[in-house]
């Protein structure tokens, strides 16, 4: 039982060629409406600037890891809102995106990685792990449910 | 990861990091209702190790205890288990909800 606690990954099929999705998840016009709601800033190099804003979070800051165009990028950011620190992995998560083609669409492949070496506080740590996979989420409510089944009192 | 967070419950999901915790949680599950005997009894740790992990877990609210003679019995509390499973259901989506976002707009476009 138990999970992964320092990753969470996720994929999804698009419709759509690679060069178009390679767009979309590197130019900070794209970034700030499906990453982000409120808009982004990136310097598309390795060590470049990236930020994200969301109108109802704040903005978060990181930095660009990788650009392997188009088939890989990774970002560094913050788990801290506003925090303008250097990324390193005791403040920050790693998100790697990776883009495969598949048929006539783009398979796009995420990892954020990097949650059990973050030093930040009990919020933000909790926020952190809360990103288990979700078939712990299934366990804890198989749990729940055997739980409940057993009487009140013995 | 924090960006999509509404509402985190950290000590409940600090209590459920640990390993063992969560396994000691399945055990106690199982056995209904135990005590720090019962479970070392089946548990890979010592009584004072299972001690100090109830109380964590007493402490997030995942586990309810009474007194019962010399003995403490402890039960998991499942309603606190379903509401943490509601919320981390909605954390763990939050790439697959980035994700369709990409894609719709990946699609319109």
């Amino acid at each position: 039982m138990t999970a992964e606690t320092d990753r969470i990954e996720s994929d999804v099929l698009i419709a759509a060629p690679v060069e178009r999705v390679w767009a979309l998840i590197t130019r900070a016009d794209h970034l700030g409406r499906w990453f982000g709601n409120a808009g982004a800033e990136v310097d598309l190099r390795p060590g470049g600037a990236l930020s994200l804003r969301w109108s109802d979070f704040g903005t978060f800051h990181g930095r660009v890891e990788a650009v392997e165009p188009p088939h890989r990028v990774a970002y560094r950011w913050l788990s801290r809102r506003e925090s303008r620190e250097e990324p390193t992995p005791a403040n920050s998560t790693l998100i790697e995106f990776t883009l495969a083609a598949e048929g006539d669409g783009t398979r796009v492949a995420v990892v954020e990685s990097g949650f059990d070496a973050l030093d930040v506080d009990t919020e933000e740590r909790a926020a952190a792990l809360a990103s288990h996979t979700s078939g712990w989420t299934s366990e804890l409510g198989e749990l729940a449910d055997y739980a409940a089944q057993v009487p009140a009192a013995r | 990861m924090t960006a999509a967070v509404a509402d985190p419950e950290p000590a409940v999901f600090a209590a459920l990091a640990d390993p063992t915790r969560w396994r000691l949680l399945g055990t106690l599950a199982r056995q209904g209702e135990g005590t720090a005997t019962t479970l070392a009894a089946e548990l890979p740790i010592s009584r004072p190790a299972v001690i100090k992990h109830l109380v964590v877990l007493d402490r997030a609210g995942l586990v309810t205890r009474r007194r019962a003679g010399r003995e403490v019995r402890y039960r998991v509390e499942p309603a606190r288990l379903e509401q943490t499973a509601r919320q981390i259901a909605g954390l763990a989506a939050a790439w697959d909800t980035r994700l369709a976002a990409l894609k719709a707009l990946a699609e319109d476009g």
